[in-house]
């Protein structure tokens, strides 16, 4: 029997000839039998070595007592640290909202057919794109040095005039920074996410004779926005953290605030990097939630029916247990419905 | 009986190549103008130059008696700023092979986007969508999204859109030739129940049958040139080149 089923390898393409199965089996009787599923032995060993690794990890969170978590609560709320937090979420938000709408304008002037706005927004982006953040902050804040005012005006006519030190306080600093920084990246988001939307959109909208600008803010960017919400959102997050590197030009973001509690009370230097480690968290996850529900608005229309949010799978599991065959499609359909208003 | 289009030396190459080599043709008001050719014939492109979306070399094309996308300069034509060509499509409708629905925007929504962008009251270009769905056979459909809908469902819808701007001209490019075989029966019943509503239509297509039964005048076009053109009777059954007979027994 084994000689029968033992699988032979063909010598040549041609002479392959399909394994026979011995006579004796009844597949009649094994078709009216469940198909048992593949096993992974080896997925079961490598979830027990992985398992055991992280219960050893957790233990010490408990027995190591340097994690000093009683004092930890006395700092998650300590006024320094909310002060802090404040710089960091305004610097993070301001530059969020500056850079993408910049963003947008850059790519569109790359995309344009002026080679005067595509070379030089070309060469924006060259420019900062190559350089470290940390450099252009700290350049910033020395911009006093190498231009004690800075103005617009006509070339060698009248200038409107102000102080640079004046100019560039602690938050403008850092919005101006970040954002130079920051818009050299999402415009190449944004460009991707133009590029992406099908020409026949386009012919489409020209073809109805719908305005230049409506046929990019209401069919062009919409559909683009579809590839740029996930990539910007993920600029978004590095914008946040990239947010600590004010620290180092003397601005007390969040992180900034930690490192000089940090020298002031070098004992609880573990707590106050925990601190900052779960405000970084909870800002990470708020934007999560907020990307999905975004992401979810702009593919109304990419798919037939929209997979579940985390709440309907919730409910549907529910429901499930009430009734079990309810199909599930019904609901998904209505969801998408919802969604379009 | 008046013109709706009128082509004159309509000439366009790509490089070396002549796409259009000096095309003329009129269409009458509220005819039906099937444009038939072996593909790379140029068909397509000269259907395109009719609303502009291909710009001409040479000669010009008139709907209505206006020049589009070209206004006379001196003893030239000079192209029309975008904002005027988007104003003249307007008035031309444009079915396209692969129906370029808005995919995030509705079947209600699709259809009333260019009226609301030439300033139609919402509740008018509404009103006037359900009304066009209906003639279409979707009206159960408006909160749809496109990619919910079967092929001959969009291209209905896409063609629901393009009367939405009461158009006095309608272009086809192969309007069936991205569906199943069994679909293709309900897009041409809704084509074929706007011929002879008024409105002027040209179909490029390579649908022999529905050219015979719907067309006013068919024209043969190979290599950027009108081969022959004629009424149905006479270009189907009796060619009187050997170029349209052959393509005509390839493609039956």
């Amino acid at each position: 029997m084994t000689n029968v089923l033992r699988r032979t390898r063909p010598l040549g393409g041609a002479s392959s000839e399909p394994p026979r199965l011995p006579a004796e089996i009844d597949l009649a009787k094994l078709s009216e039998r469940k198909v048992l599923p593949l096993r992974h032995p080896a997925q079961w060993v490598l979830t027990i070595v992985v398992l055991v690794l992280v219960v050893n990890f957790g233990q010490t969170l408990f027995t190591n007592s340097e994690w000093g978590w009683s004092k930890l609560g006395t700092w998650l709320f300590n006024p320094a640290i909310l002060t802090g937090i404040r710089l960091t979420l305004l610097a993070t938000v301001i530059s969020a909202v500056v850079s993408f709408v910049a963003g947008i304008l850059v790519a569109l002037a790359r995309l344009s057919r002026n080679p005067v706005l595509s070379t030089l927004s070309w060469l924006y982006v060259w420019v900062f794109r190559s350089l470290p953040l940390i450099l252009v902050l700290i350049f910033l804040y020395n911009l006093g040095n190498l231009y004690p005012s800075i103005g617009i005006g006509i070339p060698f006519g009248p200038q409107f005039q102000v102080r640079t030190v004046s100019v560039l306080t602690d938050l403008t600093l850092g919005v101006v920074g970040l954002s130079l920084s920051e818009v050299a990246f999402s415009s190449e988001i944004v460009r991707a996410g133009l590029l992406a939307v099908d020409q026949g959109q386009h012919e489409a909208a020209k073809a109805l004779g719908i305005p230049r600008r409506r046929q990019f803010t209401r069919i062009v960017l919409p559909q683009a926005l579809r590839s740029i919400v996930p990539a910007y959102v993920n600029q978004i997050v590095g914008l946040l953290k990239g947010s600590s590197l004010l620290f180092y030009v003397s601005l007390l973001d969040l992180f900034g605030v930690v490192q000089s509690l940090g020298s002031t009370y070098p004992t609880d230097i573990i707590q106050l990097l925990v601190v900052a480690s779960i405000w970084y968290l909870v800002f990470t996850s708020v934007i999560s939630i907020i990307q999905f529900y975004v992401e979810r608005y702009y593919a109304r229309g990419a798919f037939r029916v929209l997979p579940p949010t985390p709440m309907q799978r919730v409910r549907r599991a529910l429901g499930r247990s009430v009734a079990p065959f309810s199909p599930a499609a019904p609901a998904s359909t209505t969801s998408l419905r919802e969604d379009a208003r | 009986m008046s013109l709706a289009v009128e082509i004159h030396h309509a000439t366009k190459s790509y490089g070396e190549r002549n796409v259009l080599d000096g095309i003329d043709l009129t269409v009458e008001q509220g005819s039906v103008t099937v444009i038939l050719g072996p593909s790379g014939s140029g068909k397509s492109t000269l259907l395109r130059a009719i609303n502009h979306l291909e710009k001409l070399d040479e000669g010009y094309v008139r709907v209505d008696g206006e020049l589009i996308g070209v206004s006379v300069h001196g003893e030239r034509f000079r192209e029309l700023s975008e904002r005027a060509i988007l104003k003249q499509r307007a008035r031309i409708g444009f079915v396209f092979q692969a129906f370029n629905l808005f995919p995030h925007l509705t079947i209600l929504e699709n259809v009333v986007e260019a009226p609301l962008s030439q300033g139609l009251p919402s509740s008018e270009a509404k009103a006037r969508a359900r009304t066009l769905l209906t003639r279409v056979g979707l009206a159960d459909k408006e909160d749809a999204y496109p990619r919910q809908l079967s092929g001959g469902q969009q291209q209905r819808v896409a063609i629901a859109r393009a009367l939405a701007l009461e158009p006095s001209v309608i272009l086809f490019d192969e309007p069936t030739s991205a569906l199943d075989p069994e679909l293709v029966g309900e897009v041409l019943a809704v084509i074929r129940g706007l011929a002879g509503s008024g409105t002027t239509l040209i179909v490029v297509t390579h649908e022999l049958g529905f050219a015979r039964e719907v067309g006013d005048h068919l024209v043969f076009i190979d290599a950027g040139r009108i081969v022959e053109q004629g009424p149905p009777s006479e270009l189907l059954d009796n060619p009187r080149h050997q170029r349209t007979r052959d393509f005509l027994s390839s493609v039956l």
